[in-house]
């Protein structure tokens, strides 16, 4: 071979050859690139408009119409808003379309003609019409309502207005976040108990009814919970308070190392692990030319990763982390987070009053005077506090005072006079937290101030906003006919040998159903739905025709301000990139249970 | 004078060694038949020869040709190296004309005419001139791998290697292939055959080779092979396979 | 009959009331179905909708702000698609007949559906008021409901008892065509439609007069539909020429192309330019073309042909980066695969003349469309181009089409490559274009693609779009393909490889065709999906045919009051998006039937 290589011109050799392209290819294509980056460097030279990121910390003087933050102060939270409603309308449409989207699926494989044929008709015309003209459908439905100011002030039970669509809803008092990690505590109990109760039955062989104890642990618990139970998870509160403290105490440097050696510790096992494969004693260290580019793209790799650490990127990121500058984190929500939690989920939450108050601008505040003491029993909207507000730059600024949120005797002043609070919403409430974590209540019209204009009172009921209602609803219709395909090849992949085979055993409709062709078919239905589900949330992006805030909508009118189109594109990049891959995450992790449970 | 030369050929796949370095040579107009249980490495050796694959150690000549890494070689020794294989690879989507005209258009660079003639011609060869505007997925197995003879042939290669041509076939359908390489032996074609049809070997062969685990065991004529076998190996595998 | 009758009964008894659990479904889902369609057609019907909104809007709809006395170009484009369709018939005609009895069939159950409509039709529909209040009007007389009832009822009755009769023939399938196309072109010379008149002072007046339709949309309608079918007719007589097919197919490929840069685009040609550097190109590439015919095959220029061919294609690259005339780059690019081919074909003298005359053919075309794409337009409108509605969504979903699906195909190949960097290149940029949604490409392309762009080249916003749906739509093709290309066995690249084929060969002639087989039902859905997609452009404000129902006639304001009218208007354009979609993903299931019966 060595003798054949010698005599061989480097232009005829086919190992030359494909090299030789693949650099000219890569080559070419930087080049490329490379000149068309020059071409934007010259062209936002001349447009004065230059690449920054500095916008992100500046107050973008634009309102939201809907979201966490209405007034953002940084463009970060602006985009922070994006995102949640993004996410919001995305998880929520998730769920929605996969419920909708089986039923409608299964109707389509009815024997029943007349349910076979509306569910097909309903497939047919939300299929085939651009899901755009849908949305705007949805949105021209209710806008030709009446504008909400011809509506009386009170309370209904559905109101549907210009404004939007308002209904009873249960409404989370603060403590909400506690009652819904328990809920998910006993879920994981009752699975546990049901395997459990299982395995009795294996063993022992004796009627353990495992589905019964389950279901009545559950239920018992769950109504031991509502009845305040729930505080028990409060510990959570603790531990995240603890592991966010010592988050912080280590120094940025040590993160950048951190980051850089885990890197470098990966890439050299697998590179080891590569090296010894090839070095066992029947590959005899023979490496073809794939083998070395495979090793030289594995360092390529992670000296990217360590200069990255230790450029801007990774200074920026290990900030962050120690919340070196508390302004930047905290506008991403880590420490309200983990500080929320602790606060929230406080062993006796029921003891306390939540203080939530912010104000435009304003960072910090300082209680000045209680008036409601513990023990006084207060009514929704009494005054319970008086509050000053400081700007960033600590000015004196404004005196203001809270009201309270709910009906109830306050028994302890959770925050303390002179504490920093941060100051959220024009109602500035203190609340007074209930034993039961949601409340059912009705949709409320109220008048704004002394204006003329009216609005859906919060925390009464629920209620969408036009845009909310007209996104929301298209994206899950039209993700429930996408899906209620992949239900019913799904189900039909399953042959009928394997019903029949299950029905000769014996076993019963249910039994049939739950042991035999669910799970074959939602192994093939997966994948494909984790497709739709994808499509989901790319198609929450149509938000922006009808007004809803999320990220592209928000980052459009970023850009409309600031004159930064590179940036903001870049930051949808990285956003829909996470969550397109948290999603296929998700599924492939799934996926590769059932295949486990296949086996 | 030998056509095919190999010099101790070696082939990994990943930590496993196919081929241990094999050695031998096959003169014009032999016909050579290679037989093994499955993964002894001999379709991964034939398959070595019109590069299908690559060889990693060793010398593989081909009518004077070395199989190196150069362009031009290997293009010239896949023109003279025809090949059959297990399971037919006939171009689903093209007729059976078309199937055996494609090469000899594109790469010999034939007109359409001329080349058309010469595929009726060894449709007739093979036995089934009259398929010859159906489409493969119409045809049975034999017929198939029949199109698949004439297809190889059509590049009027030096060489012709079969990688287990009927071990795909029902056993009815075996016969008419064998005849059609019988007839191709008789008429002088150099050709490599791996098969495990033993009466073929028999009856046609020049020479036998047994591989086990990569290695080539024994190199004889049929009759010594079978009446009169070198090693043990080679006595249990055809106590195995007889 | 009875046993029909009973037979029918029996059957419906077992699917709806098989037990009690369907029986409740079924009450409860035909509850909710009637009541639906009571509640759209109550919608439809009440005094605050008005539908003329849709109507006296046409032409905007169609082709936005097109000048009037330049519409013979619109008619001529629809006249020459209708004709290469009424020739396509006539040549791919069908042997498949139907049935009298289908017919009546199906002119029965049509009957009986529009009497299940004016039978659940509500009397009373409401709607709110701008105060909040309820209005209740009348909308569906019992006069009307009887007016349509009766005859509608005889003429079910008629269709369901003529199957008793002995009248048996069969229609051919494709004949049917003309029939239904005959009827909406018949009705134009009959029906009466309200329509907006304008009194003395300006003002719409109320309530509008019925008017027949007017003589410029009946009258090239009828032309067109006698055009269409005396094509048909002439088709049939073509479909005996051995090479139609094929000459069919590239003229479909090649109408879009003459319309929009030639008949609907009325380009203003420059003669000089056309003179000094169109007909140069064309000639020295006329030249080079017979020169490489004549010779390919010669000894002493075989020995150089690969030489040639590394320096054709040299040239190609150099060339389409430099800033010679577009005619000159898709020229270059044109005789360097050109080249590639030849060899194999130029044999005999035959042949030799056959790919002449193929060679001038595509120069002649190629010069001609694009003198026509590249010269400046004769059509003044407002706006950012001449097209607009109805024509701009094809224009978009066309030539989405054309240019991404070439792409798709590299990409997949690239990504489906051997050759490492080239296939972790090309996953990039397929993944990276798909995980993002397609607004924020459009996005890209109407505000941050000019940054990139060098000084002093700019592009009209409509080709931005055409250049960032051509990767979006080629990622997602991509997808596809590599699907099709996962499906082909090994054997199938050792079986070309066996037998000396190059890698190019061995692509384009055993693994695409087969690859590309497998995967068109999931690309004709992605087509599908792309032409849906195009609505989106109304986002970054081209005026699109939704843009058209959606902002443009909702801003009617003097003298006809079409403000607040969105709901019809959406409900059209709906309809429309409807159609077309419905009837090409219904085509592509029967094709893929066909393909599959003729593959096995």
């Amino acid at each position: 071979m060595k003798n054949a290589l010698k005599t061989l011109s480097f232009f005829r050799n086919v190992v030359f050859l494909k090299w030789a392209s693949q650099v000219v290819f890569l080559v070419g294509l930087l080049y490329i690139i490379w000149s068309y980056i020059q071409n934007a460097v010259v062209n936002l030279e001349q447009t004065n408009i230059a690449f920054s990121w500095g916008w992100l910390g500046e107050t973008p003087g634009v309102s939201i119409a809907e979201g966490m933050y209405t007034l953002p102060n940084s463009g970060r939270q602006m985009i922070q808003v994006g995102m949640l409603n993004m996410l919001r309308v995305t998880v929520t449409g998730i769920f929605a379309a996969t419920f909708l989207g089986t039923f409608l699926g299964i109707a389509r494989l009815s024997k029943n003609y007349i349910v076979e044929k509306t569910s097909t008709g309903l497939l047919e015309v939300v299929r085939n019409v651009p899901l755009l003209v849908q949305i705007f459908f949805f949105q021209a439905f209710v806008l030709t309502f009446p504008r909400l100011e011809v509506f009386d002030v009170g309370t209904y039970n559905l109101h549907v207005s210009a404004k939007g669509i308002a209904f009873p809803w249960l409404n989370r008092q603060p403590t909400a976040y506690l009652f819904w990690v328990y809920l998910v505590a006993i879920l994981i109990l009752a699975n546990k108990i049901y395997k459990w109760r299982v395995q009795i039955l294996e063993r022992e062989g004796r009627e353990t009814r495992p589905f019964l104890w389950s279901v009545g642990i559950f239920f018992g618990l769950l109504v031991a919970g509502w009845y305040g139970g729930y505080r028990v998870m409060g510990v959570i509160g603790f531990l995240a308070g603890y592991i966010s403290t010592g988050v912080d105490l280590l120094p940025a440097i040590f993160y950048q190392i951190l980051f850089s050696s885990v890197a470098v510790f990966i890439g050299f096992r697998s590179t080891k692990k590569f090296i010894d494969s090839k070095k066992s004693e029947e590959a005899q260290g023979i490496y073809s030319d794939d083998d070395y580019f495979k090793i030289i793209l594995n360092v390529v790799v992670v000296l990217l990763v360590v200069v990255l650490m230790f450029s801007s990127v990774g200074l920026g990121l290990s900030n962050f982390l120690v919340g070196d500058e508390i302004v930047f984190k905290a506008d991403w929500g880590v420490p309200q987070f983990f500080d929320g939690v602790n606060n929230k989920l406080y062993w006796n939450p029921e003891a306390k009053i939540v203080l939530e108050a912010e104000l435009d601008g304003m960072k910090k505040a300082e209680i000045v005077d209680w008036i409601a003491v513990p023990g006084t029993e207060v009514t929704k909207g009494d005054v319970v506090a008086i509050v000053t507000a400081k700007d960033l730059k600590g000015d004196l600024n404004q005196e203001i005072s809270i009201n309270a949120k709910y009906t109830g005797v306050i028994e302890e002043v959770f925050v303390s006079n002179g504490d920093t609070i941060k100051i959220k919403d024009k109602t500035y409430d203190i609340r007074v937290t209930d034993s039961k974590p949601l409340e059912l209540s009705r949709p409320k019209v109220e008048q704004i101030g002394t204006t003329k204009f009216k609005r859906y009172a919060e925390g009464f009921g629920k209620s969408l906003s036009v845009g909310y209602f007209a996104i929301w609803l298209g994206v899950v219709l039209y993700t429930a006919i996408f899906i209620s395909e992949v239900v019913r090849a799904g189900i039909m992949a399953v042959s009928k040998g394997q019903s029949e085979a299950g029905l000769s055993l014996g076993l019963g409709r249910g039994a049939l159903l739950r042991l035999v062709v669910l799970p074959q078919a939602i192994r093939v239905m997966l994948p494909p739905m984790g497709n739709q589900y994808l499509n989901l949330a790319k198609n929450t992006s149509l938000g922006i025709a009808v007004a809803y805030p999320e990220i592209v909508a928000v980052g459009q009118t970023l850009y409309n301000q600031e004159g930064q189109t590179l940036p903001v594109f870049l930051i949808w990049m990285a956003f829909y990139s996470t969550v397109s891959l948290t999603i296929s995450t998700i599924i492939n992790y799934y996926n590769r249970k059932m295949k486990i449970v296949e086996r | 004078m030998s056509i095919i030369q190999t010099k101790d050929v070696k082939k990994w796949f990943g930590d496993f060694q196919a081929l241990k370095g094999i050695t031998m040579d096959v003169a014009e107009g032999e016909v050579l038949v290679v037989c093994g249980p499955s993964g002894s490495g001999k379709s991964t050796f034939i398959r070595c020869i019109n590069r299908l694959e690559q060889h990693q150690e060793g010398q593989i000549i081909v009518d004077g040709i070395e199989l190196t890494n150069d362009l031009k070689n290997i293009e010239a020794i896949r023109s003279e190296v025809g090949m059959v294989f297990q399971s037919f690879n006939l171009f689903p989507h093209l007729t059976v004309m078309q199937n055996i005209t494609l090469a000899q258009i594109w790469v010999r660079k034939k007109n359409r005419a001329e080349s058309e003639e010469k595929a009726m011609e060894l449709l007739e060869r093979v036995g089934i001139p009259e398929q010859a505007q159906k489409f493969p997925g119409q045809l049975s197995g034999g017929q198939q791998q029949r199109v698949a003879i004439a297809r190889a042939l059509a590049m009027e290669p030096k060489i012709m290697l079969f990688d287990e041509p009927t071990s795909a076939l029902d056993p009815e359908m075996i016969k008419e292939v064998l005849d059609v390489m019988k007839e191709l032996a008789k008429s002088g074609m150099t050709m490599i055959v791996v098969t495990h049809e033993m009466g073929f070997a028999k009856e046609v062969a020049d020479r036998v080779m047994l591989f086990d685990e990569g290695m080539l065991v024994e190199e004889n004529t049929p009759e010594e092979f079978f009446n009169n076998p070198k090693s043990d190996r080679t006595k249990l595998f055809l106590s195995q396979i007889l | 009959m009875v046993d029909l009758i009973k037979k029918n009964a029996k059957s419906l008894q077992e699917s709806l009331f098989s037990s009690v659990g369907s029986a409740v479904l079924t009450i409860a889902t035909t509850y909710l179905v009637i009541n639906f369609f009571r509640g759209m057609l109550g919608f439809a019907l009440t005094s605050d909708k008005d539908w003329l909104a849709v109507l006296n809007n046409m032409q905007l709809y169609m082709v936005q702000a097109y000048p009037e006395e330049d519409f013979i170009r619109v008619w001529l484009s629809v006249g020459l698609t209708f004709v290469l369709a009424g020739l396509s018939i006539g040549i791919w005609r069908s042997d498949d007949r139907v049935k009298s009895s289908q017919v009546f069939n199906s002119f029965f159950k049509g009957g009986l559906g529009v009497l299940f409509f004016t039978i659940i039709a509500p009397t009373n529909a409401s709607f709110m008021g701008n105060d909040g209040s309820v209005i209740t009007e009348e909308v569906f007389s019992m006069d009307t409901r009887l007016g349509i009832l009766i005859p509608v009822a005889v003429f079910c009755v008629i269709f369901f008892s003529i199957r008793f009769i002995n009248v048996k023939f069969t229609v051919n399938s494709s004949d049917m065509v003309f029939f239904y196309l005959f009827i909406p072109v018949a009705l134009l010379w009959f029906v009466k439609l309200p329509t907006i008149q304008l009194d003395q002072n300006n003002e719409r007046i109320i309530p509008d007069p019925v008017m027949p339709i007017a003589d410029t949309t009946k009258i090239p309608w009828t032309v067109i539909f006698v055009s269409f079918l005396v094509s048909y007719f002439i088709g049939m007589y073509l479909k005996s020429i051995k090479s139609i097919k094929s000459i069919m197919s590239l003229s479909w490929f090649l109408l879009p192309l003459l319309i929009f840069s030639w008949i609907f685009k009325k380009p203003q040609i420059d003669m000089s330019v056309v003179l000094g550097s169109d007909l140069p190109i064309f000639g020295v590439f006329l030249l080079w073309g017979f020169l490489v015919i004549t010779f390919v095959n010669n000894s002493i220029f075989k020995k150089y042909y690969s030489t040639y061919l590394g320096v054709t294609f040299l040239l190609t690259l150099v060339g389409v980066f430099s800033g010679l005339p577009m005619l000159a780059k898709t020229c270059l690019l044109l005789i360097a695969l050109f080249s590639v081919v030849v060899p194999a074909v130029s044999t005999s003298s035959q042949g030799k003349r056959s790919l002449l005359i193929v060679w001038a053919v595509a120069l002649v075309t190629l010069t001609f469309l694009l003198r026509g794409g590249a010269s400046d337009t004769g059509i003044v409108v407002p706006g950012s181009s001449i097209f607009g509605g109805f024509s701009l969504t094809w224009l978009l979903a066309i030539f989405g089409t054309y240019v991404s699906f070439p792409l798709g195909v590299l990409l997949a190949l690239g990504r489906n490559s051997k050759l490492p960097i080239i296939r972790i290149v090309c996953t990039g940029i397929i993944e990276l274009t798909r995980s993002v949604p397609y607004i924020t490409w459009l996005f890209f392309a109407s505000v941050t693609l000019a940054v990139f762009l060098p000084a002093g080249v700019e592009f009209n916003l409509i080709v931005r779009v055409l250049m960032v749906t051509a990767f979006f739509s080629g990622a997602y093709f991509a997808e596809n393909i590599r699907g099709g290309l996962q499906s082909i066995p090994k054997g199938q690249y050792e079986a070309a490889d066996a037998i000396g084929m190059s890698p190019f060969q061995k692509i384009s002639l055993i693994i695409m065709p087969q690859a590309l087989r497998a995967v068109i039902p999931t690309l004709v859905s992605s087509a599908i999906t792309a032409f849906k997609d195009s609505s989106l452009v109304t986002i970054i404000g081209l005026f699109d045919f939704l843009t058209i129902g959606k902002t443009v006639i909702g801003n009617q304001s003097i003298p006809v009051n079409f403000v607040g009218h969105d709901r019809e208007n959406l409900i059209f354009v709906a309809i429309v998006y409807w159609i077309f979609t419905f009837t090409l993903s219904r085509r592509s299931m029967k094709v893929e039937k066909k393909l599959g019966l003729g593959e096995r």
